[in-house]
Order: C-alpha cells, then sequence, then structure tokens
C-alpha cells in the first residue's frame, strides 16, 4: 500500500491574496489573553496518565498521555464511542479528570476553568446546540460578554469574527434559519471572539455538504497557518489528513497510535476508522480544497 | 421552523426599529391598558393607527397572522363563550341557547382588545433585537428588590432561543411517527404517548447539549452589561404616545 503525505495544498495567486488578507486580521492576538506561553518549546497542551470514569462506572478514557504543540494541527479518529469527545471536553474543563492531570501551559486545567475555557475555544459535533443567541451578531457577542470585555472591546470582537468567517452581512439574522455550513462558520466565530489560543472541532464536517465541507477545511487551516493550534476529532479522516502531520487513532478511550499519518494510515481499518479513499487506492492523499 | 419566522425580530432601519426598548416596552403597556378599557370608537382607531405603523414599517403582518392561527381560534372560544354568557335581548332563542345582541357586542370587544394587545407584541417584537428586550428587561428590575435582574435576563434569551429547538424536534418527532403509520392508530393516548415521550426526551437531551455550551462559552451571569441609549427620538415618542392614551381615555 503505497500512500504518501502531500506537502501543504500549493493555493492558486487569488486564494493566496486572501489568505493573506484573512491571516493578517487574524494574527492579530489577543491583548490580555488567558495565559502567554513562558516557555516557546514547551507543550502547549500536556496531558498525563489521564483516565474518566462516568458515573455509572464506564470508563470514558484511560491512561492518556498526549503533548500537543504550539501552532500545530492535530487530529484524533477513532470509531464512535472510542472516547474522541471525552478527551476533548477534558482540554477545557467540561470533564475533569478521574485521574491524571491536563496542563495548558503548564497550567492544570481545574485551577481557573474559565481561563482555560478562554484559552481552549471549542466547536461540537452539532452547531445547533452550540448557538446561544437570537441573532448571530448576539450569539458570537456571547463569549466576549461573559468576559466581562468592555462593549466597544465586544463590539470590536464580534466584527472582527464574523468578517473572518464572511457571516458580516447576517449578523442580524436568526441563528436558526442559517444553513449547515452557516451554523458550523457561526459557531468558528462565536469561538474566535474569545480568542482562544487552542481550537478544538469536534467532527466539524458532519452532515455537511461539499461546499460546507470545503469552508470549514478553509476556516481550520487558515486558522492554522495564522499559528492557532488546531486539534480536530473525526471518525472521517479522509477529509483532512492532507493538512496534518500528526494523527492520534485512540479505541476504547485509549490512544493505540500516534504518529505522523503516512506510518500509522495503514493501520486505521484495524481500529474501525475506513482509510481515505486514495489511499485505499495506493494514492497521494489529495486535499478537499481542490 | 417556517412557523416562527415572522414573528420574531425583522432587521430593518425604520422609526420603530430605531426607538429604545425601553420606551416601547413602556409604549406596549400604556396603549395596551387604553386598549383594554377602550370601545369601538377608540379600538377603531388605535387599530387603523397600528395596522398603518405595522404596514408603513413593512412588517410581515400577513405572514405574522398565519402563525397566530391558533390564537385565532382561541378567539373565537372567547367570542363564543362571551355570546353564550352574556344576558340580553335575545336574537336567537334555540333551546338552552341564547345569543343576545349585547352578547355580540361584548364578544366582539373583547375580542378586539386582545386582537389588539397581540398586534402591538407583534410589532414590538418584530422591530426590537432580543438583546435589547433583555436588556430593557433587565434595566426594568434592576430597582426591584430580591430579583436577580441578570438572571431573569439571560433566561428570557434561553427562552427564546430554545423555543425553535423545541418546535424543531416537535416537527421531527411528529415526522419520524407518521413515517411509520402512526395516523392508523385512532387512540389519541397512544398517539400522545408515543410523541410527548420522545419529544420531552429529546428536549432534555437538547437542554444539556445547551448547558455544556455555555459552559464552553464561558457563561457568567456577571456578563457585559447591555448598552441602552435613549435620545431625543425617545422621549418625542413617548410624549406622543402619553398624549394618544390620555386623550382616549378621557374620550
Amino acid at each position: 500500500m503505497h500512500y504518501q503525505r502531500v506537502t501543504r495544498n500549493p493555493q492558486p495567486a487569488t486564494r493566496n491574496s486572501q489568505l493573506a488578507t484573512r491571516n493578517a486580521q487574524l494574527t492579530t492576538h489577543n491583548p490580555q489573553p488567558a495565559t502567554r506561553n513562558p516557555q516557546p518549546d514547551m507543550n502547549i497542551i500536556e496531558i498525563e496518565n489521564l483516565s474518566h470514569r462516568f458515573n455509572d462506572g464506564t470508563i470514558g478514557i484511560k491512561d492518556i498521555n498526549l503533548g500537543i504543540r504550539e501552532g500545530s494541527l492535530v487530529v484524533i479518529v477513532g470509531h464512535n464511542g472510542s472516547g474522541k469527545t471525552t478527551l476533548l471536553r477534558h482540554l477545557n474543563g467540561l470533564l475533569l479528570p478521574s485521574e491524571g492531570v491536563v496542563r495548558l501551559v503548564g497550567v492544570p486545567v481545574e485551577e481557573d476553568l474559565l481561563k482555560a475555557r478562554q484559552f481552549v475555544g471549542m466547536m461540537f459535533q452539532d452547531a445547533d446546540s452550540q448557538i446561544v443567541g437570537e441573532t448571530v451578531y448576539e450569539d458570537v457577542a456571547f463569549g466576549p460578554e461573559n468576559l466581562c470585555l468592555e462593549r466597544g472591546e465586544v463590539k470590536k470582537r464580534v466584527e472582527k469574527a464574523l468578517h473572518v468567517v464572511g457571516l458580516q452581512r447576517l449578523a442580524d439574522q436568526r441563528p436558526h434559519l442559517l444553513s449547515g455550513g452557516e451554523k458550523r462558520r457561526l459557531a468558528i466565530a462565536g469561538i474566535l471572539s474569545m480568542e482562544p489560543r487552542v481550537i478544538v472541532f469536534d467532527e466539524p464536517f458532519s452532515s455537511l455538504d461539499y461546499p460546507g465541507v470545503k469552508q470549514v477545511l478553509q476556516h481550520i487551516l487558515t486558522l492554522n497557518q495564522s499559528g492557532q493550534t488546531i486539534v480536530v476529532a473525526t471518525h472521517d479522516p479522509e477529509k483532512i489528513i492532507a493538512h496534518t502531520d500528526r494523527l492520534i487513532i485512540m479505541q476504547a478511550g485509549e490512544i493505540v497510535r500516534d504518529g505522523a499519518p503516512v506510518d500509522i494510515v495503514c493501520d486505521l481499518e484495524a481500529f474501525g476508522v475506513r482509510k481515505p479513499c486514495n489511499c485505499r487506492l495506493g494514492l497521494e492523499a489529495e486535499s478537499w480544497q481542490n | 421552523m417556517a412557523e416562527l419566522t415572522s414573528f420574531s425580530y425583522t432587521a430593518g432601519d425604520s422609526l420603530l426599529h430605531r426607538l429604545d426598548a425601553r420606551f416601547k416596552i413602556a409604549f406596549v403597556i400604556f396603549i395596551s391598558l387604553v386598549g383594554l378599557n377602550a370601545y369601538l370608537w377608540g379600538l377603531g382607531f388605535l387599530t387603523l393607527l397600528l395596522l398603518g405603523i405595522i404596514l408603513w414599517t413593512r412588517l410581515p403582518l400577513f405572514s405574522g397572522l398565519k402563525e397566530i392561527r391558533y390564537f385565532l381560534i382561541l378567539l373565537l372560544l372567547i367570542f363564543a363563550a362571551r355570546v353564550l354568557a352574556t344576558d340580553g335581548i335575545p336574537l336567537i332563542d334555540f333551546d338552552y341557547i341564547t345569543v343576545s345582541m349585547q352578547g355580540i357586542y361584548n364578544g366582539i370587544l373583547v375580542c378586539w382588545r386582545l386582537s389588539l394587545i397581540v398586534m402591538l407584541g407583534f410589532a414590538f417584537i418584530s422591530t426590537t433585537p432580543p438583546a435589547t428586550i433583555k436588556a430593557a428587561v433587565q434595566w426594568f428590575l434592576k430597582p426591584v428588590p430580591l430579583i436577580p435582574e441578570k438572571k431573569v435576563a439571560v433566561m428570557m434569551g434561553l427562552i427564546l432561543r430554545f423555543l425553535p429547538v423545541i418546535f424543531n424536534q416537535a416537527g421531527a418527532t411528529a415526522a419520524a411517527l407518521k413515517a411509520r403509520a402512526v395516523e392508523n392508530r385512532k387512540n389519541p393516548l397512544y398517539r400522545l404517548t408515543k410523541f410527548g415521550f420522545p419529544l420531552m426526551r429529546r428536549i432534555f437531551e437538547r437542554a444539556d447539549d445547551l448547558v455544556i455550551a455555555l459552559e464552553a462559552r464561558a457563561f457568567t451571569e456577571h456578563r457585559t452589561d447591555p448598552e441602552l441609549a435613549a435620545s431625543k427620538r425617545d422621549w418625542i415618542a413617548l410624549t406622543v404616545v402619553c398624549c394618544l392614551c390620555i386623550s382616549l381615555s378621557v374620550m
């Protein structure tokens, strides 16, 4: 089986200029970030011996050890119920460990949950459940308002986030009238307005049509290219595998493989995850942006 | 979700849209109170005025009416109750059923008053963003002791947010039951059980999801305060509405 990871997708000149503009918008970091990484070489997320047992005794995840470097794009794959979502929810303290610890730039998550939630933005599998505002603007403003920012700063952040995801013209629209792809973009805007250092996407492509997948993928890549750390959990790595240099496979709450896609992609089907189509045909992984 | 789309905020730049939400709430209260005590001429004048404003503002009045069709059934029942329960000179006398002129007059009056309030609500909701409604409610509740105004405002917002979710879930559950020929079962209790329990379960699941989403976005009661600003335009409108209400009360 031949499989080679492609280098980053070469962009046409016009797209390059669009990306450059968006990158410039995104690289303006929060003037008062949750925490600054004191040691640039350190992992931005450090997970040690993490286990989670639910109230009914079911083990969600077991003995997870993981380090994620700042600016990386990490893809976590596994079949349904393999523990991906449980793991992701520990990153911002939505779930707290039964054993072990999750550190964000060296600081345990449970020490300051509010900062952890600002630090790690999370996009859920069902974008509908993430939308809490009655209008697009109001929804994006929800996070900054929770951070008790000045009204002017809230407005600035909302306008910037809406511009980045291209929803500024729909600011007064009711969110439940948006299309699936627009709802995902709104969810991304809601996260961006909180200016997190890490963004976690839980099944970002589920139930999306092809244009929707391309739009969301474009946003993920643009964010990553601007230096944002991205963690994507999916049961279908096909749509993003061409863009990552680290693939983690989970099964039964444990990490069973962790490495470069080129090295471990052939093991996917042994763990209940379908191999990308091109890989099955012995071809290079191809970007869904093409 | 088409059922809810007209009876909610519609973006625009009309005078109604630009008025401060606190003033608009006051107008709704004043005009409702006057309307509840008005008779045919006063109600006619208020209705024409309100219809004129709604049409001038280009609000989707007819789709709004369509969405409140079940309320119209309620009005019909109220009308029937009034007609049958009011004594007077009988127009129709059949066994125990007596319809009088006074009853019809009373029924029309009550239904007209209620319809006027619904129209006011429609004009208010359609021209006021939910965020500013919340802000205005918070502002009104602030001086009231023992009421956590911020919590009330957030709860209001969540209810508004959650209504479309409930309707969506109800639609999906009803469609799933129809797809499995539930219409062949004539027992309404059976149908209600098969509809109600899954719907409640789904709604609670969605409520759980919503709570997690709120936590993920650092939800707290101590949030940035909403922005409200009264302008000269609002005070002029208040003066006009007060004069109107006083004139109609005196009439």
